[in-house]
Formats: structure tokens, sequence, C-alpha cells
């Protein structure tokens, strides 16, 4: 008869549309009278507007934007403006971080070109390459902390992203200086190379950026 | 400021840090990383269920987003396109790790699909409320199919129309898995 009420089988097996908003005559008239599919439609409904809260609920940690920087200055997407590449003001504004401008990026990039162009000419012997390699590793111990120190006291929160990415480039240059010394003429590990050193210039570059007022 | 594009004192409004990230400005790409990171990473851990894929999805999401900042042009909110992307991002990695973005097909409803419980007395556990991390963890409990459908539909707003075109399946399809993902998310 048309005026028996639908089932709970029946409501149930299109509850899909009648959650869509397709509701009839006959689904409300259910729902009225029936407190377990009425009970099923406002449990589906909460979860459907409880997961909207959900919606940008989480913070990415900071080691992500570190990330994409890299990535950005890598692929030359960040250009520096003009006005801050004028050496002579830059100088002035920073000079209480100058000494910062790490002995470090500048040495361990004028090793790589050393080590680089002297792989090409297929002179370079091991000892040759072990002994700057240990004084730069010594020498960027010190400035690594000396940075960590100070990107600490101007953005504590971004200390520990830093100490990562120091960490893993460190640890890139180490994997890279070890392939060298292995074999002093492998142009592909003298690549490698540079790519690290250009890598941790980068990162004492973006610390200094950030660390200015 | 007077500028009342620019709530954040002197940060960027969002329409001014996309001109200035096409002329390659630093902080205008931290700007729009900003405004955005917490919905496009929130997308990303949910659809995935795990926090190292869901920052590295965010990093590739942003660096496919900033490589072409500079084809932008307003037609849509910037918002929209990022989130597109970020979804595109997601999508693309699951298929890759060979995990359904489509929940696979269920020919035929079995007895266990049967909401038999419902039949019974309201579930007192969501009468009124439901506890934000439980729904997080059913959340990720759900088959990758499921999930991906449920958060795309009921997380992140997006119609059944515009789910069927991102996965590939119908709309029926999307209404259908998105209802029983819904169902397996009651407590």
């Amino acid at each position: 008869m048309g005026s028996e009420s639908m089932t709970c089988g029946e409501f149930q097996k299109i509850l899909p549309d009648i959650m869509e908003g397709q509701r009839k005559a006959e689904h409300a008239a259910h729902l009225q009278s029936c407190s377990a599919c009425s009970g099923l439609v406002s449990d589906l409904s909460l979860i459907s507007q409880q997961a909207r809260l959900l919606q940008a609920s989480e913070e990415p940690s900071p080691r992500v934007w570190n990330q994409i920087e890299i990535a950005l200055r890598q692929e030359g997407l960040i250009r520096q403006p003009g006005r801050d590449r004028s050496l002579v003001p830059a100088f002035s504004r920073r000079w209480s971080l100058a000494w910062l401008l790490p002995v470090a990026a500048i040495l361990v990039i004028a090793f790589g070109v050393t080590v680089y162009k002297g792989g090409r000419s297929q002179q370079i012997a091991s000892n040759r390459v072990a002994a700057p390699v240990a004084m730069s590793l010594a020498a960027n111990s010190n400035d690594d902390q000396q940075l960590l120190e100070v990107v600490g006291s101007r953005t504590p929160s971004m200390r520990t992203s830093y100490a990562d990415n120091l960490q893993n480039v460190n640890a890139y240059i180490r994997d890279a200086e070890q392939t060298v010394q292995n074999d002093p003429n492998d142009e592909e590990a003298q690549r490698s190379l540079m790519a690290a050193y250009e890598q941790k210039a980068m990162v004492y570059e973006m610390a200094l950026d950030r660390s200015l007022p | 400021m007077t500028d009342a594009r620019k709530p954040q004192g002197d940060r960027l409004s969002e329409s001014e840090a996309i001109e200035r990230a096409k002329q390659g400005d630093a902080e205008a790409f931290q700007v729009l990383y900003d405004l955005h990171k917490r919905r496009v990473y929130s997308l990303c851990l949910r659809m995935t269920a795990n926090t190292a894929e869901a920052e590295d999805l965010t990093q590739e999401a942003f660096l496919q987003l900033f490589r072409k900042i500079g084809t932008f042009r307003g037609e849509s909110a910037f918002s929209t396109w990022l989130h597109r992307m970020a979804v595109n991002v997601v999508l693309m990695r699951l298929r890759k790790k060979s995990l359904p973005v489509v929940p696979l097909e269920e020919t035929v409803e079995t007895e266990d699909e049967a909401p038999k419980k419902e039949l019974g007395a309201q579930d007192a556990k969501l009468a009124g409320s439901i506890d934000r991390l439980e729904l997080q963890r059913a959340i990720e409990a759900l088959p990758p199919g499921y999930r991906s459908i449920f958060v795309l539909h009921d997380v992140e707003g997006y119609e059944h129309n515009e789910i069927a075109g991102m996965v590939g399946c119908s709309i029926g399809n999307s209404k259908s898995q998105l209802h029983k993902a819904r169902m397996k998310s009651k407590p």
C-alpha cells in the first residue's frame, strides 16, 4: 500500500543519497518513526561536520620550509634583490654578524674548486686531498656551532632545524669527500663534493639572511 | 599600516606576495607558505596517515607551485590553485605506491557491511559529540581508497563531481564510497 512506511533495510539502502540531501517525505516519515535510523543519520552527519574541523588543523615542522627554501635557492627561484646585493651597505648592516659570513663557506667552496680543477687535470694524489679535508671539517665544526648559537639567539624555533640541516649536509660532504679520497680522479665524485659544499654555503647564507634584523 | 590587506603588520598581503614571488623575492615565498602551510600539510597528512610522507609531499606541492607561480594569472583563487595542486601531488604519490586511490568496487554488499548495529539503540558514543582524536584515528585506519574520498569530501569540501574527476571514478562511486568510509569511521 502507498501508505505503508519503508523498512529500515530499505531506508539504509538509499542512505547515501539521503545523506546527500535527497530526502523525500517517506524518508522523513521513517526518520520520525525510527530512532535507530534517525540516530544513524545524526551520527553520520556529525562525523561529516567534525571532519571539516580537521581541515588545516596540523602544523608542519620548520624543517619543511627550510628544505623548500634550500631548493628554491638551488633552483635560482629566489633571487637576491639588488639592494641587498650591494656589498658596502649590506656589510655595514651586517657588521655585527659579519664574522658569521662563514670562513667555512668560503673555504669549502675554494677547496671544492681546487679539488675539482685538480681532478680534471688528473693530477690529484689522495694524500693531497686528505689533509685539507681534515682541516676543513675541523674548522667547520666550530663555525657550525657559532652559526647555531646565533640562529638560536635570533630565532630559537629554527635552531633544531638548522642543526638538522647542517648535520645532513656535513654527512653529505663526508660521503663525497670519502669518495674523492678513494678515487681522486673520479669527476662525478668531485662534482658531488662541489654540490655538497655549495649546499652548505647556502645553509649559511640562509641563516645569515634570516638572522638580519 | 593603513592597507587593510596587511593585517599582520608589515607582512605582505597574498596578492602582493604573489607578485613579488614572481620576481624571486624570498620573503614573498615564505609569506605564501605561511598562509597555506597548515591546509596543505593537513591534507597530505590525512591522505597518507604518515608524518614523514606528509612533510615530503607538502614540500613537493609548494615547490611545484613556486616553480609555476610565474604562470598564475589570478583567474582562479590562489588557494584553490594551490590546494588542487597539492591534491594532485598526493594522488600521484599514492598511485606510484600502487595504493588504491579509488576504492575497490564492491559489487556485492556483504552481510558484514550491512549496518546491523544501527538497528539497535542510538550509539551513545556519538550522541552529541565525537572526539577529534578518535575521528583522526578512524580516518587513519581507513583503507587508502576510502580515506582519499572521505578526506577530499568531508574534510576538504570537494564535491563529488570534482572528486570523480580527480581520482578517476564515477560520481556514484564517489558517493557510495564516501558513505562506506563514514560508516567505517563510526566508533
